[in-house]
Order: structure tokens, then C-alpha cells, then sequence
């Protein structure tokens, strides 16, 4: 069995308008093209073959019903937008058709300050959220580079990672339950079992991770309930410098086994990061040459607490050689660090400045394996820039990634300018390709294609069953069992192998 | 390459009417070709971050949450027109969903920490105006703007007011024309907030400064430019600079943000260094209270929040004086919301956006109105007519709290201007109010003894 879509058509663009008016039908060349990309890597000299048909703005739970309806009846490929702001293309559509762009769902339905869970129309921003939650003493800790723009229900797509993890979890350890439009139109409650403010139950399956992480291939969230904790009362951060790389490696693991539980987040920036950094006046300028590694931590908590947690994590580094950089430093960049590190204007194609997108490319490692990846990823990076002016290296970081704890595998990031305005056909092939090698780097640790951001892409999806196994083939039985035509977000994860001739 | 072909039915969806086009294509064509190549540049700046920061904070965003409403919607719009694939007509639609309040340029991260040291700070507010410009040029306008505009060059203000009575305001105030220093009053102060101007005028007199009216004011002609009028901004602008140079002017003081920011963005852009001072009422206020020549004594004992004009605090950086302002008059209880965190926020009053689009324009500020509440204050004071005149209409069919021009409340606090009617209603509410919590505490207290 193959798939056959259709496109859009009179009668589809005559029931959008009976749904939900004109207004929130998008047509226009620029609503739909902006629609077309994310900030991950975007063909630009392929756009207009990127574009979505149209774009539709629901507002309730009924709308997204008969908006999916519609579309699994008519067979017109359907891609959920949150945010748009990840660097996975999960938000983008791969074969045209309907985008339904939530972001209108931003309602907060329900602040319960007895059990600490708040209900939201899951399209709202996080620092919005907060903003509304701090009368309350409150609040969500979600905590991406993106904080400032990506909205819950993107992240519940993305089933995403948070700089604060290791002290308050991620975004499957924050999300209590949801109500999700699954691609029939039908409507599911999915959480850990019981009423939707039930965190830990041991009644059936643990359904509720198979919608967290997605990529927008099983349904749209309409509804989610969320953790709520205390407002932190004080927040460490501590930057420290070191001589080399293998000094901050080695320096990370006495942080990250601190036994502190305030500690919230432990960051490595690698020499090629800090080189980076010294491109413009304004960033470790004032550091010496000799400062080549950074060690960032941060604890967050009661004032007692973190008051001790400060001592033990200023003890620590200097036990480990590394060099305070100061309180005025420490705290300005932990205070941007959701700005800071991806600047277009940073971007060199040679020694040129020139405007570059920031690429992240992320996975999950062991903690034995970083220096593996890190070597590896560099020479791969450094070949393909030797050849293409369009990229540029911009150095790496490692993040804990795991929640409640700050061991066990780390987030790896190299960040790799992209000159996407001069992108072409030869070039593209060459960043899918350094992207495949720098994915197989990845599986030759032992580790995960990607820790936070999802593995959709070109030059990533195809070593995904490779890494998932039998794990895969039950991925292609799920979706083909909850999504009956392929019309949810098709073209993904390589899932339309469940609808090929003994797929699935 | 070509235009991105119309989807089948997409017809069903009208387009905007109040957009007229009425111009030749080839005009058209070469209009966005000029504009992708002033503005592609730029236009990659934004693109290659594509992170979005400046979405939140957008005020016309909050209230539609498109994505094709906000800085990187506008120049992702450029973007395409560079390949060909979006036309001067539907940028131009789209482009009027901004009220040009800057807030997206200070939170781009290309602003925020690289944009000057690379000269490449993003610049939406000239953008909106370039695109509008080049549709205007290209025979594409809005009806509402071209009424408006026409309107403006007929009466020679935005109001519609007899241009003889344009210092109508100051019959009774013996205030001399020309001199020195020149009172620009503004068309919304000068036929509608008129009591804005009296206060001015007698706190001006008051601390011993001399102002003059212009011998004919006209428009600063600002607005006609954020809605694309470049001709009628030029016609304004020069007609005003003749008649200030004629009345000997060396200083030139505004009391109205609009005004402010056309004399000292848009005016240079077309004269150069015009070789007179510009001032802002605030600025000047505070300076004079500081050194002592206006005193405010008379307590005005309100509560008061700030609501701050974009084109004040985020496209000039003046925050400081209202503040200071406020925080002199006695009795007056100041509750503020940091100048930061009014980035996010906006009257919805300016650039063209309640002559286009109304609706929008009303959710705007009644989004602003609903940050006031929580800040439980009794008045929404600003230093702003338009964003005062917007917020007043509106405040007024919500039952919301008045809303009043700081020159207002420090004109009564010297004991200047009578005081106001709305004083009166705050001070029965504030009794109202306390005699219900009297009276809840004193039935609590029963029910506690029983």
C-alpha cells in the first residue's frame, strides 16, 4: 500500500472558511512561505517547493477536531506549528498541504495553587506563562535557549530539554498530562493514569511519552497540564576557566557529582566555543589567551541552600584549576544565556564577516566518549569547511542531560555557521552529507543521534533505525495504527515505510 | 522566478479591501526591485537568526499571533521578494500590522549584542516605512490612509480642525508667536487634548520659561510618513522649518512623542543638522523642577502607574524624566512597571495602525489597560496625547481606570489647572472601597467572636 494525497482544493479551502473564518485561512505568498522553515537548515533556492498550500489559525479544541477531520477525509497532509522555533524541521511541512499553526491556543485555563498543576491551551510562551504565574509564587521551569519565544506545545513536540534539567527535569518530567487530537480527529486524555493531575501512577502502559517528542507524527496537543514549583528564592552562577579542554573535561565530572540537589546545570565550552566568542569586543575579551575552556554551573534553590551549594561549587573549582571569572561575568552571561551564543553577525566564510545561521547540531554521549565525539565532529566539520565557503565552525558545548541529576550521558553541540543566503544545490548536498558523518560519529560512541531537539532532518533521519532497531519497526506499527491515511505531518522519521508494501 | 502560485480556492478568502492598487506593474516591479535590494541585506541579518525574540514583545503580534506580523514575518517578506517570490502588493498589505513602537528591534539578538559593533543593528521601523513608501510610489495604497492623508493636507492637521484655529487652544493664555524657544503643539493637543497644551503652557510660564507659538502650524507631517506619504512628509516638514526659522527659533520643545521623533529622526534624514534644538516636555519638566523653578506642592493623592510611549522610551531611550516627574508631585502614590519590561507593551496608537486596521488597533490597547489593572493603581498616567487619546476611548467603553498626560497632573499639582473630575470619582471609589472593607472586616470579626 502507498499513500496518495490530494492537494488542497476548492472545497478544502470552502470548509477552512466555514471552520474558522476567512481571517484565520492563510493564503498569501508570505504566510505561506514564512511557514515553510524553522531554524533549522532551510534549502532558501528551493523555498517556493517548501511552501505549505495553506495555513489555518484554530483557537478552541473543536476547531483542531474539524480542521483534522476534514483533512484525514479529504487526505491533505497536515503539519502541527507551535513555535517554530526548533532546530529539528518538525513544524515544516514535507509535502505541502495544511499547516495548523497553533499559536492562537494560548489560554490558561486553570492555575490550581492547592495541588501546584496549571492547565493551559498548551501555544503559550513559557516566560508569558511565568509572567502570569509569579502572583502566584510559582512557576513552570522549562528552560530552552529558546525560553524567550518556543511555546509549551512545541515543546511537547519536541519532547524537549531544559538548561535547569538537572534540578527541575525536562519537558516529559514537567508535562502531567495532555489532551491530544489524534490524526483521526479523535480526542485522547493521555497522562500517567487517573485524573489529569496524577503525576505517578502504575495502572497500563506509560502512553503519555509516546506523545512527547513526536515531531508533530501522532497528533496536536490542545490541552496540557503542567508541574508548577516553588519560585526559586536564589540562583548561583559560576563560571570558571581552564588552560585546555581536557582540564574543563576532567573538572566537569567533580561538578557533576557535586551531590548537590540544587545544582541545576553544568555546561563545557570547548577552545574552538571560546575562540568563537573572541570574535567581537564584547565577549572574553578581557580573558587571557591562556583561558581556553570554560566550566559554567548553576544552582538554583532556597537561599540556605544555595548559599551552601555556592561554597562547595566555588571549592570545587578550585580544586579542579579552574579560575573564577567573576561574579559581574557570571551572572551577565547566565542572565543572557538565551541570547548569547548564536549571533548571525559572528558568521566567517574565510575570514569574511558575513550573515550566518547558527546550526546546532546536538546528541546524547556518555560521559567516557565526549573527547571521541569532540575530535571527530571538529575533523568533520573542519573538512567540509576547507571545501565550502558557506560553513563556518563555531565551536562546542556539553551540557548535563539528564533530570535530577547531573551525571550519566551529556548533551554534546557543535554549532556550525551556515551561509544560507549562498546555499545551492552542491552545497546543501555537502551539509547533509556533514551532517550524516557527524551523525554516525555519534552512533559509533554508543550514543543518540540527538538529546534534545528530535532526528527528522536529512542527513540524520536515515541512520535513525540504525540507532532504534526493533524499536523502529514498533514506531512504524504505532503510527500506521493511530494514523490510518499518513495525512499527520507525513514524510517524517522516515514513517511512510509504514504504509509501503509490508511496512508496518 | 515568479510570484508563488495561488493555491485552488483561495479566492474564498478575500483580500484585504481596503488595500486599492491602482498602479501599473511595471511600476510595481521595479519598486520591489529597488526595495530587495536596498533591504536584502538587512533582510539575511534577520533571516539568518530566524530565533524569533522579537516575537513576544511584538504588541501587534500579541493580539493576532501570526507569524507574517512581526519583525521576522516582515523580513522573511523581503527575503522573498528577492527571489521573485511575493509581490509589492501583498507586502505591502501585510506590512500594515505594525504600529513601528520598536520593541522587536531592541530584543533582536543581532541588536542586543553584536548590531553596532558590526554597523548592522536591525532597523524594522525604516523597513515598514520603506515598503509602505514604495507601494504608495507604485499606485498601491490603502483607502484609509489616502483619506487620511488627503485629510491632512486639506486642513494641514491630522484632525480635521479649522487650520485657523490651530492655536484656538491658547485664546485666553496671551501667548506670544515666535521667539526663542517654540511650543510644537501636535494636531491631537491642539483641536481634541487641548487641555494638554494649557498645562504645558502654564507650567512653562510658571518656572519663567518663554515659549512661542509657530506663527502657522502645520502637522509634523510624521505620521504621513509611517503611513508611506513621503511627498506630504517633505510638503510638512519644510513648511515647518520655514516658520520656525522665520520666528527666530533656537529650541524647539514637543509634547508629543510623534512630533518629538519626526523632529529628530525624520527631519535630519531630509535636512541634515537643522542647527535648532529639539527638547521633549519631560526632559524639560524635570529639569526645571530639579533646578528648583517649578515646584509642585499641591498633593494629588492618587495612585498612579506609567504607561511609557514607545516612541519615548524604546525608540529614544526617555524613561527617566516622567518618572521623575511623577515622583514630585506629593501624595501621588507611583507605582511603577520598569521601562524593560514596557517593552512588551504599547497604546496601539501609532503608525498608521487605528486607521487601517481599528480592531486591531483596539485590542492593542486593551491589552495595555489589562497590565494596568494588576498594577492597582487609580489612573493610567503617560506623556503621550495619541497613545492617551486611543487608551481613553477605550478604557472608556470597559469601564476601565482614567487616563491621564503627566503635564496634567503636575499643571494641578502646582496649583495651575483645577483639579480634574476623574479625581473626585478615584477618591469615591478609594472611600467606597475601604467603607466595603470596613465593613467585611467588621462582619469577619463577628463571625470569629461567635
Amino acid at each position: 500500500m502507498t499513500m496518495t494525497y490530494e492537494g488542497v482544493n476548492r472545497q478544502a479551502v470552502a470548509e477552512l472558511v466555514d471552520i474558522l473564518g476567512p481571517e484565520r485561512v492563510v493564503v498569501t505568498p508570505q504566510g505561506r512561505l514564512i511557514r515553510a522553515m524553522v531554524p533549522a537548515p532551510f534549502p532558501f533556492h528551493r523555498w517556493a517547493d517548501e511552501a505549505p498550500e495553506l495555513a489555518v489559525l484554530p483557537e478552541t479544541t473543536e476547531e483542531v477536531v474539524a480542521i483534522v477531520k476534514l483533512a484525514n477525509r479529504l487526505r491533505i497532509p497536515i503539519v502541527p506549528r507551535a513555535g517554530a522555533t526548533g532546530l529539528n524541521d518538525g513544524a515544516k511541512p514535507n509535502r505541502g498541504g495544511i499547516v495548523v499553526d497553533t499559536k492562537r491556543m494560548n489560554k490558561v485555563l486553570e492555575v490550581d495553587t492547592t495541588d501546584w498543576t496549571v492547565t493551559i491551551q498548551p501555544s503559550i510562551n513559557m516566560l508569558k506563562l511565568n509572567e502570569y504565574l509569579a502572583p502566584h509564587g510559582v512557576w513552570y521551569p522549562d528552560d530552552p535557549a529558546s525560553y524567550p519565544v518556543s511555546i509549551v506545545s512545541g515543546r511537547i513536540g519536541t519532547g524537549g530539554w531544559s538548561l535547569l534539567g538537572s534540578r527541575y527535569g525536562h519537558v516529559r518530567d514537567n508535562v502531567i498530562s495532555m489532551e491530544v487530537v489524534l490524526p483521526t480527529g479523535d480526542l485522547l486524555e493521555v497522562g500517567q493514569g487517573g485524573g489529569r493531575k496524577i503525576r505517578h501512577s502504575s495502572t497500563g502502559y506509560r502512553l503519555k511519552d509516546l506523545f512527547l517528542g513526536h515531531q508533530g507524527t501522532l497528533g496536536i496537543a490542545t490541552q496540557a497540564t503542567l508541574e508548577l514549583y516553588p519560585r526559586p528564592e536564589a540562583e548561583f552562577p559560576a563560571f570558571f576557566g581552564y588552560e585546555s579542554f581536557e582540564a574543563g573535561y576532567r573538572a566537569m565530572q567533580p561538578f557533576c557529582r557535586s551531590n548537590l540537589a540544587t545544582l541545576a546545570g553544568v555546561i563545557l565550552f570547548d577552545e574552538r566555543k571560546v575562540q568563537y566568542l573572541r570574535r567581537d569586543d564584547e565577549a572574553y575579551i578581557p580573558e587571557p589567551e591562556s583561558l581556553q575552556s570554560i566550566v559554567a554551573v548553576a544552582a538554583y534553590g532556597s537561599e540556605g541552600e544555595v548559599a551552601a551549594a555556592r561554597d562547595r561549587l566555588m571549592r570545587i573549582g578550585a580544586e579542579t584549576g579552574g579560575r573564577y571569572l567573576g561574579e559581574e561575568l557570571s551572572e551577565l552571561d547566565w542572565a543572557s544565556r538565551h541570547d548569547r551564543y548564536a549571533t548571525p553577525l559572528h558568521g566567517r566564510s574565510r575570514d569574511r564577516a558575513v550573515h550566518m545561521s547558527w546550526h546546532c547540531e546536538d546528541a546524547a554521549i556518555t560521559y567516557s566518549q565526549l573527547p571521541f565525539v569532540k575530535r571527530r565532529w571538529h575533523e568533520i566539520a573542519d573538512r567540509y569547511i576547507a571545501e565550502h565557503e558557506v560553513f563556518d565552525n563555531w565551536g562546542m558545548f556539553f551540557y548535563t542531560n539528564n533530570a535530577y541529576k547531573g551525571w550519566g550521558d551529556f548533551l554534546v553541540e557543535i554549532d556550525i555557521g551556515i551561509w544560507e543566503q549562498r546555499l545551492d544545490e552542491a552545497s546543501w548536498r555537502a551539509w547533509t552529507d556533514m551532517k550524516r558523518e557527524i551523525t554516525q560519529a555519534s552512533l559509533d560512541a554508543g550514543g543518540s543521534i540527538s538529546a534534545c531537539h528530535g532526528a527528522t532532518r536529512e542527513g540524520e533521519v536515515e541512520l535513525v533505525p540504525a540507532e532504534l532497531g526493533g524499536q523502529f519497526d514498533l514506531m512504524l506499527k504505532l503510527k500506521r495504527m493511530l494514523d490510518p491515511n499518513n495525512i499527520m505531518n507525513p514524510g517524517k522519521y522516515l514513517l511512510d515505510r509504514a504504509y509501503e508494501d509490508g511496512g508496518g | 522566478m515568479t510570484r508563488i502560485p495561488d493555491v485552488e480556492g483561495s479566492d474564498l478568502v478575500p483580500r484585504d479591501p481596503d488595500v486599492l492598487s491602482i498602479g501599473d506593474r511595471a511600476a510595481a516591479e521595479a519598486a520591489t526591485r529597488k526595495l530587495a535590494e536596498g533591504y536584502e541585506d538587512r533582510a539575511w541579518g534577520c533571516m539568518s537568526s530566524r530565533h524569533k525574540f522579537c516575537r513576544e514583545p511584538c504588541p501587534v503580534y500579541q493580539v493576532t499571533r501570526n507569524e507574517q506580523h512581526t519583525s521576522y514575518g516582515f523580513h522573511a517578506t523581503v527575503a522573498a521578494m528577492s527571489q521573485g517570490l511575493v509581490d509589492l502588493e501583498d507586502a505591502y498589505e501585510q506590512y500594515a500590522y505594525c504600529t513601528q513602537c520598536g520593541a522587536c528591534e531592541l530584543r533582536c539578538p543581532n541588536t542586543l549584542f553584536t548590531g553596532d559593533f558590526y554597523r548592522n543593528r536591525t532597523q524594522l521601523v525604516q523597513l515598514v516605512k520603506a515598503v509602505r513608501a514604495a507601494g504608495v510610489e507604485a499606485g498601491i495604497e490603502r483607502a484609509s490612509w489616502k483619506r487620511w492623508n488627503d485629510d491632512t493636507v486639506a486642513f494641514r492637521n491630522e484632525l480635521q480642525g479649522d487650520p485657523a484655529q490651530v492655536a484656538g487652544w491658547a485664546d485666553d493664555l496671551d501667548l506670544p508667536r515666535g521667539g526663542e524657544t517654540i511650543l510644537f503643539c501636535d494636531c491631537m493637543a491642539a483641536y481634541r487634548q487641548t487641555k494638554v497644551p494649557r498645562a504645558v503652557s502654564l507650567l512653562l510660564r510658571e518656572a519663567g520659561v518663554e515659549v512661542g507659538l509657530m506663527n502657522d502650524q502645520w502637522c509634523c507631517g510624521g505620521p504621513a510618513l509611517e503611513m508611506g506619504y513621503t511627498d506630504i512628509f517633505e510638503q510638512f516638514a519644510r513648511h515647518n522649518l520655514e516658520d520656525w526659522r522665520q520666528a527666530g527659533a533656537k529650541r524647539v520643545v514637543t509634547l508629543d512623542p510623534h512630533d518629538y521623533i519626526a523632529f529628530v529622526e525624520d527631519y535630519p534624514r531630509l535636512f541634515g543638522d537643522y542647527g535648532i534644538e529639539v527638547l521633549h516636555i519631560t526632559d524639560l519638566l524635570a529639569e526645571l523642577i530639579e533646578q528648583g523653578k517649578l515646584r509642585l506642592e499641591r498633593p494629588i493623592p492618587v495612585s498612579v502607574t506609567y504607561h511609557d510611549p514607545c516612541r519615548l522610551n524604546k525608540r529614544r531611550g526617555i524613561w527617566e524624566s516622567p518618572r521623575k516627574l511623577l515622583r514630585a508631585i506629593p501624595g501621588l502614590e507611583f507605582r511603577d512597571v520598569d521601562h524593560v519590561t514596557q517593552w512588551s507593551m504599547c497604546s496601539g496608537a501609532g503608525g498608521g495602525l487605528p486607521v487601517a486596521l481599528p480592531e486591531v488597533a483596539e485590542k492593542v490597547a486593551r491589552n495595555r489597560l489589562d497590565l494596568a489593572r494588576p498594577v492597582g493603581a487609580d489612573v493610567l498616567a503617560s506623556a503621550c496625547v495619541w497613545a492617551e487619546d486611543h487608551l481613553e476611548r477605550v478604557a472608556a467603553a470597559d469601564g476601565a481606570m482614567p487616563v491621564v498626560d503627566i503635564t496634567v497632573l503636575a499643571a494641578m499639582s502646582a496649583g495651575l489647572l483645577e483639579a480634574e473630575p476623574w479625581l473626585a470619582e478615584v477618591a469615591r471609589n478609594r472611600e467606597a472601597a475601604q467603607s466595603t472593607a470596613g465593613a467585611l472586616g467588621a462582619s469577619r470579626g463577628e463571625e470569629e467572636r461567635q
